[in-house]
């Protein structure tokens, strides 16, 4: 597949979830892309193996994940705009990067296209790592920022929106979808090509030309003191970003009284479900977190005004459930359905468990 | 002795401990390495262990398994550290006289896990001197996950991520020689085989099954879905491999080289490349730096060869 700008004639292509992370990546003025093989996630780096070339690019396939987070560390200490992707397994192993990478206060996007666990698992769509990504994952008190796209046309816009926020919080972001949300196509509206002003990086280490002092980038530090420091300085940007940063959308939620909570590929499916269940009668309505981590707690404690439980539906064990519940906070019962190792929820199955908790109800 | 030269008739009669029925494509190189390497092993009880990657996923789909012998499946990066560690049991039960058979311990990884990702766990087990063979079956790609370049993929080959196309003509860089990484651990063994030459091949693991310490094997393994070649070329292209001498046939025992195999002409490496459809760029007269390249560090490379071998002549 070859790319068509914003000057080509047609303004909505077809285009595969993976291709769209790299070729939002390029949009958001990245040029630095740093992989290594795993499927379901292969066409990313695929398409920026020729894509990156041709806007003056570099792409570069590591010897292993661990190489690869590494390489990000030091290219986003260089200030540029850099990404790397890989599916759960391979995440795992980036894991002491990021934890180092979100010490030293870099920014960088890490896309996780989500396969079945634990384990080498299989290669089918999941919604496991919800806690490795949103709970920190890596060893030490850190956060990511997580989004989570539930179309090929969102994961255009919010990979644009991963870099800015890595940027302004000096911050890692994590990009998750899933195996389907990679591996199918849909039709995407790219419009012109945005133009990308890439924020000043005082911070980064470009040599000291015109500079009196070395910039230091580090996640190393042996006095307890200046740690808890780092720490505390840590938190309150957590805290900003809870303050601005959370995202979500609403689904006929005016007057739901029976509230489902999905993500990503997940929540199009819950959405067919509201569907369904109004058809029936039954009130019932969508949030769908877009940040998970800050999570959007507010949304739940605002909806949990009117409703009478919730329903949160994962491709997990139940992970995000446990968010809901703190958001909600005892007020409501908080109900959970899932499915795993890859096995999708379908709508019959999501709705009948919808039905039946709203029976108990009454 | 098990390193007496075995003749086609007695090998018919060992039994083949990987079964058929596996999920390998058609014409793939990989199971006739893994039949050839048991068939050489049948003497023994085996423990086999193979990382992540095409052999390991199309042998052991869910429920079913290929292995005849007992098997263990580790990470992509960590087949040489499993290995080392079920053989760490075994001698340990050994001592405390727990187990009397002489069990072998055999790892088949493939090049992505064993030149790239595994590459620190395989030379940790090299460098403590586990009782342990490792072959590595090189088709020079990430075959498994979509053909993406290794470092065992060969100077201007194309892959999905050293795409071939009007201004970088496929993989820039030359491969790694594992072969010599692996001898340079100073092991008692380590060789390089070819399954055209299956009399040569199964000398040199019934060879290294005999000494006692680390052994590795580099294998050549034809994909022909990552070398869009033919689906019955497997056996003709490993042969045209050591012909030209890309991959020349021989051995390291205790330090000593020895070539096992000195084709009577050597051939142009252009016999090799052209039946490969990821190399069908390089015929243009704009790539044609690339084959010379190539077939310069294929000639200095055989000389460096037989060089090394004239010291222990």
């Amino acid at each position: 597949m070859r790319f068509y700008g914003g000057k080509a004639p047609v303004n909505k292509i077809l285009m595969k979830g993976n291709e769209a992370f790299g070729e939002g990546a390029i949009r958001a003025g990245c040029r630095f892309f740093f992989g290594y093989p795993i499927t379901p996630q292969s066409e990313l780096p695929h398409y920026l193996a020729w894509r990156l070339p041709e806007v003056g690019g570099l792409y570069l396939q590591a010897e292993s994940e661990i190489a690869a987070i590494n390489m990000v560390y030091g290219a986003a200490a260089a200030g540029v705009r850099v990404m790397t992707s890989s599916s759960s397994p391979g995440i795992s192993l980036m894991m002491e990067g990021i934890s180092y990478i979100a010490c030293a206060e870099l920014p960088c996007v890490i896309v996780n296209i989500m396969r079945g666990g634990p384990g080498l698992g299989n290669i089918a769509p999941s919604q496991a790592d919800y806690f490795q990504a949103v709970k920190g994952g890596g060893h030490g008190d850190y956060r990511l920022l997580v989004l989570a796209p539930a179309s090929v046309q969102e994961v255009l816009d919010l990979v644009g929106l991963a870099f800015d926020l890595a940027d302004k919080y000096r911050n890692p972001v994590m990009v998750v979808g899933d195996g389907i949300l990679g591996q199918m196509m849909e039709a995407v509206e790219l419009g012109p090509a945005p133009e990308v002003k890439l924020p000043p990086k005082p911070w980064a280490t470009t040599g000291t030309a015109g500079r009196k002092t070395r910039n230091i980038i580090n996640s190393l530090y042996i006095e307890p003191e200046e740690l808890e420091k780092v720490n505390l300085r840590l938190q309150a940007k957590y805290r900003q970003m809870a303050e601005e940063e959370k995202r979500w959308e609403d689904y006929r939620m005016e007057d739901a009284e029976l509230v489902l909570a999905a993500f990503g590929m997940v929540a199009r499916i819950a959405k067919a479900v509201v569907d369904r269940l109004r058809a029936e009668g039954i009130p019932a309505g969508l949030v769908r977190p877009i940040t998970l981590y800050p999570f959007p707690d507010g949304a739940f404690e605002r909806a949990a005004g009117k409703a009478r439980a919730f329903l949160t539906v994962e491709m997990n064990a139940g992970q995000m459930v446990e968010d809901v519940r703190l958001a909600v906070c005892g007020r409501r019962p908080v109900y959970f359905y899932g499915r795993t190792g890859g096995m999708l929820t379908t709508v019959a199955e999501v709705a009948a468990r919808a039905r039946e908790i709203w029976e108990g109800l009454k | 002795m098990a390193t007496e030269q075995l003749k086609l008739r007695e090998l018919a009669k060992k039994e083949v401990l990987i079964t058929s029925g596996h999920r390998l494509c058609a014409g793939c190189g990989a199971p006739i390495i893994a039949k050839m390497v048991l068939l050489a092993a049948a003497d023994y009880p085996v423990v086999a262990c193979s990382p992540t990657g095409c052999l390991e996923v199309s042998t052991c789909i869910s429920d079913y398994t290929a292995w005849k012998v007992p098997w263990i499946h580790s990470a992509f990066e960590n087949a040489g550290a499993t290995l080392s560690g079920v053989e760490t049991m075994y001698r340990a039960l050994k001592k405390k006289g727990k187990i009397d058979k002489e069990v072998k311990f055999i790892a088949i990884g493939g090049d992505g896990g064993t030149y790239d990702i595994g590459l620190q766990s395989l030379s940790g087990a090299m460098e403590r001197g586990h009782d342990l063979l490792y072959v590595c079956y090189d088709n020079g790609a990430y075959m498994n996950t979509g053909i993406q370049r290794s470092s065992a993929t060969p100077l201007g080959a194309d892959t999905t991520t050293s795409p071939a196309g009007s201004v970088i003509p496929g993989k820039l860089q030359r491969r790694k020689d594992l072969t010599r990484i692996m001898a340079a651990h100073n092991i008692p063994y380590a060789a390089q085989a070819s399954p055209s030459h299956w009399s040569d091949f199964i000398r040199k693991v019934r060879k290294a099954l005999s000494i006692k310490g680390p052994k590795f094997i580099n294998v050549i393994s034809p994909c022909n879905r990552g070398w869009r070649s033919r689906l019955d070329d497997a056996i003709q292209l490993s042969r045209l491999a050591v012909q030209t001498c890309y991959w020349p046939l021989y051995e390291v025992e205790d330090g000593v080289v020895r070539v096992t195999y000195k084709p009577r002409e050597k051939k142009p490496i252009e016999e090799f490349l052209k039946p490969q459809g990821r190399f069908k760029h390089l015929f243009t007269p704009e790539n044609e730096w690339i084959v010379k390249r190539f077939q310069e560090d294929v000639d200095r490379e055989w000389e460096r060869l037989q060089k090394e071998e004239s010291l222990y002549t």
